[in-house]
């Protein structure tokens, strides 16, 4: 792997995120009503929305708007949330911390779980464990997630009364209780998680075994374990890899039901919020610290994959 | 100084009520304990208080966190009269177009500096100045000018004859700020609180957690009695109802139907429950064909079973409503023979009106809150028998908003409850209302408000009133079925707390945590 390589995707990213910029700005200027008349909402009058977009520079022409909004940017200044007021940058930092230490607990627990159970069923192949495991994983898949987290609580916090129901307690701030508040979702989670990941090991692991370096493996007289985690278990991971950097993508915003049922405001929830108010700042910083996290993602995935399989090679 | 009597009388008639005739202490607690000091009080709300800047804000947690912070002239009592707040007294002019309000003195913000007269004025212009963009400028009624006459003293000039002056000045935007404040721009209010309100800001993460603690500075010396609150955002709402059960929050803001059985049922929980001027509606847009034929609205508000949509619409914790905005809630309430479902009548008239064949139409209801949409469902099954073929189409509230809302001619309303009669009719019925949606513009309905609201008699506001409803009554401008309840709950040992039925007012100042309640950190 090259500095060019490195360059040239480093390159890719920034343009990536310039494009998505665009996009997600041309789509907010679509779509209809805009920050003024959700602020104001019902209290809307003529000129209190015309003094509204004046003060928050929406009467400008959109070049006008993405030009400032651009060089703010440059500057390492994304503006302030047209909602609150507030300074939209560390906002959004802050929930992507949220959504990326549930993301990392969650992606930990579920390989945990994950591979041992897809291992389990790919070398019991067609026999009552493989079963039961693909059930689960069928039962983990079409399950929503509301359900998935209703059950979680009713269970563990209103029952048996093991958990706080929900909220979210920042770990910095009482790292205990922080805790405890993080299970029921990190859980809820990894549940959801360990469907894709299992049956995905599963199926890789059937295909390796099935093949030529295996059985010259086994023939030249190497014990079962050491062919499955020796040999073939490095190759049926790889595909793993690819599975996990795409959940990363969804974990950032596709939960944001898991999110609001626990209180946990991540970046998904932010970005949700955001759009619903036409907060342009704050949808921007939004979309692009997500499109950045999930390219960075991607990018560690290929290194990873690169770093797995030797004949991978990335010039 | 006729008003300066009126207005005792009427705070002692409040407490006297309060109580059951008993002792006049408008603002006791109706709990025996005596008020503990300190403590933290976790609430839970239902979604973000994102602005801070109490002259803006305009959803519920908002409100209450302004309320926390901040102080206006007047505040409203559980009665919906006006009680001071920053102002000590009022007095008005005998011909009822000039008030003056006497200031409390010594009273600071939050940074030390001194609350005058000159910040009531600058507040009050600020509010005026359309710039601002405060929802308060249309709610605080015809203010002309305000001007101090001294350090304590503000005086109103109005533009016309106007007897709920004290209780307009209690709305929830017209908080008074400093005026260096305002001076040097009001965005500062985004992102701090200089107020003069029973408590500090102490940390502000509007998406999760806002905290404040008690003002030691607070004009009152003996409230607030808890030391801090926590406000937490759960945007689920049965997520929110755990978190009281399971005891991680002691209060809640509100709850929906769908959840308050399973409150009811919790140990430790107290569900509360209080009749209210909210309500949904059918807006009509009556200067246009078909609406602008009174037999097409009375035709469609005669195929509803009011009954059944208080079932259906609220699950039952609600009121029927009788096309009129005023229920029991409102003082000035006058109480006609309920609207019974009569298909055979609804028919004729809508034959009458030119439509035998029947009428095709959209109704419209935003997704927020959902309780529009199944309004929208069950008038069209309810319609349908009559001949009424509506379509209903729901669509995101921003779309709404943008698109339908004061420009469409067939949809779903949603309003709290104002504190006067005026109020409501001022904000929705009159000609020249603020939100005119129904565009009905009677010129008879315009006169009794008009002369209700220069008319200090009891009984004769009660009769104009009265007449006004009346009007509405037989007119349908818009169709009103279904008031509903305020519904929250909170933790056993909360004590002080009382549902408003203004559904905007919350007065945590008077609330205090008894035995039980855990230590909060």
């Amino acid at each position: 792997m090259s500095l060019t390589f490195l360059l040239r995707r480093g390159g890719l990213m920034v343009y990536t995120l310039a494009v998505v910029s665009l996009v997600v700005f041309g789509i907010t200027q679509v779509l209809p009503a805009d920050a003024a008349v959700m602020m104001l909402g019902e209290n809307a009058t003529p000129e209190a929305l015309a003094a509204v977009r004046e003060r928050l520079g929406l009467d400008q022409p959109v070049i006008v708007q993405y030009g400032r909004w651009l060089a703010g940017v440059l500057r390492g200044d994304f503006g302030f949330s047209l909602r609150t007021g507030q300074k939209v940058a560390p906002v959004m930092l802050e929930a992507l911390g949220r959504s990326l230490l549930l993301a990392a607990l969650s992606i930990g627990l579920m390989l945990l779980i994950a591979v041992p159970l897809g291992i389990v069923a790919a070398v019991r192949r067609g026999r009552l464990a493989d079963l039961v495991v693909s059930l689960m994983s069928y039962v983990g898949v079409s399950l929503p997630e509301f359900v998935t987290a209703t059950l979680a609580v009713l269970l563990l916090a209103d029952w048996l009364q093991l958990l706080p129901a929900t909220g979210y307690v920042p770990p910095t701030e009482d790292p205990v209780r922080g805790l405890k508040h993080l299970v029921l979702p990190v859980l809820t989670v990894s549940v959801i998680l360990v469907a894709h990941v299992s049956r995905m090991v599963r199926s890789e692991l059937v295909d390796v075994l099935h093949a030529d370096y295996i059985r010259a493996a086994r023939l030249k007289g190497l014990d079962a374990r050491t062919v499955l985690f020796k040999h073939a278990l490095r190759n049926a991971l790889l595909p793993a890899i690819t599975i996990v950097a795409l959940d990363v993508g969804y974990l950032l915003g596709g939960i944001i039901v898991v999110e609001e049922i626990f209180a946990l405001p991540g970046v998904g929830r932010q970005l949700i919020v955001a759009i619903q108010n036409r907060d342009l700042p704050a949808i921007q910083a939004g979309a692009l610290i997500m499109a950045a996290t999930y390219s960075a993602v991607n990018f560690l995935a290929d290194i990873a994959y690169a770093a797995l399989d030797k004949r991978i090679q990335y010039e | 100084m006729t008003g300066m009597f009126q207005i005792h009388r009427r705070s002692f008639l409040a407490g006297a009520a309060a109580l059951g005739g008993g002792l006049v202490l408008p603002h006791a607690p109706l709990l025996a304990q005596a008020p503990k000091r300190g403590g933290t009080l976790r609430m839970s709300v239902d979604q973000a208080a994102a602005k801070l800047n109490p002259l803006l804000t305009r959803v519920n947690p908002e409100y209450l966190l302004a309320e926390l912070l901040y102080s206006s002239l007047t505040r409203l009592d559980l009665n919906m009269a006006a009680a001071p707040d920053l102002a000590e007294s009022w007095s008005n002019s005998a011909d009822l177009t000039e008030w003056t309000f006497k200031l409390r003195k010594g009273v600071v913000f939050h940074d030390g500096s001194p609350c005058t007269s000159a910040d009531v004025v600058a507040t009050f212009e600020a509010i005026l100045d359309p710039k601002t963009a405060s929802p308060a400028r249309q709610n605080i009624g015809p203010v002309e000018k305000v001007t101090a006459a001294d350090e304590t003293t503000v005086v109103f000039k109005l533009t016309g004859p106007y007897a709920d002056l004290p209780v307009a000045l209690a709305y929830t935007n017209a908080k008074i700020v400093p005026a260096a404040v305002i001076k040097q721009g009001l965005a500062r209010l985004d992102r701090e609180a200089v107020g003069t309100g029973p408590f500090k800001l102490v940390s502000f993460e509007p998406e999760r957690q806002v905290v404040v603690e008690r003002n030691p500075n607070y004009y009152d010396k003996a409230r607030p009695y808890l030391d801090r609150v926590q406000i937490v955002v759960y945007p689920d709402p049965s997520a929110e109802v755990s978190a009281l059960i399971a005891g991680d929050t002691d209060l809640m803001l509100n709850t929906v139907p769908t959840e308050f059985a399973r409150l009811q049922k919790a140990a430790g929980v107290k569900a509360l429950r209080q009749p209210s001027g909210q309500f949904c509606n059918v807006n009509m847009a009556c200067d246009k064909p078909p609406f602008n034929d009174a037999r097409v609205r009375q035709a469609l508000a005669l195929t509803i079973d009011r009954a059944a949509m208080v079932n259906f619409v609220t699950e039952g914790y609600g009121t029927p409503g009788n096309d009129t905005p005023l229920n029991k809630a409102y003082r000035f309430w006058s109480d006609l023979p309920l609207k019974k479902p009569d298909i055979a009548a609804a028919k004729k008239l809508l034959a009458d009106a030119g439509h035998a064949k029947g009428l095709d139409l959209t109704l419209i209801a935003s997704d927020r809150p959902g309780v529009r949409t199944q309004l929208a469902v069950a008038t069209r099954e309810m319609a349908k028998p009559a001949g009424f073929n509506i379509n209903v189409q729901t669509m995101p509230h921003a779309t709404y908003l943008d698109q339908v809302w004061k420009k469409g001619s067939f949809y779903i309303g949603f309003y709290n409850m104002q504190p006067t009669a005026d109020a409501i009719f001022a904000l929705l019925y009159t000609s020249n209302a603020a939100w005119n949606e129904t565009r009905w513009n009677n010129a008879a309905f315009d006169k009794l408000v008009g002369e209700a609201r220069t008319t200090v008699d009891e009984a004769r506001r009660r009769q104009l009133y009265a007449e006004a409803q009346k009007l509405m009554h037989a007119e349908v401008p818009s169709m009103i079925p279904v008031f509903f309840d305020l519904l929250a709950a909170q933790r056993d040992y909360v004590q002080g707390y009382q549902l408003h039925p203004r559904g905007a007012v919350f007065r945590l100042d008077y609330v205090s945590l008894g035995d039980g309640a855990p230590k909060r950190g």
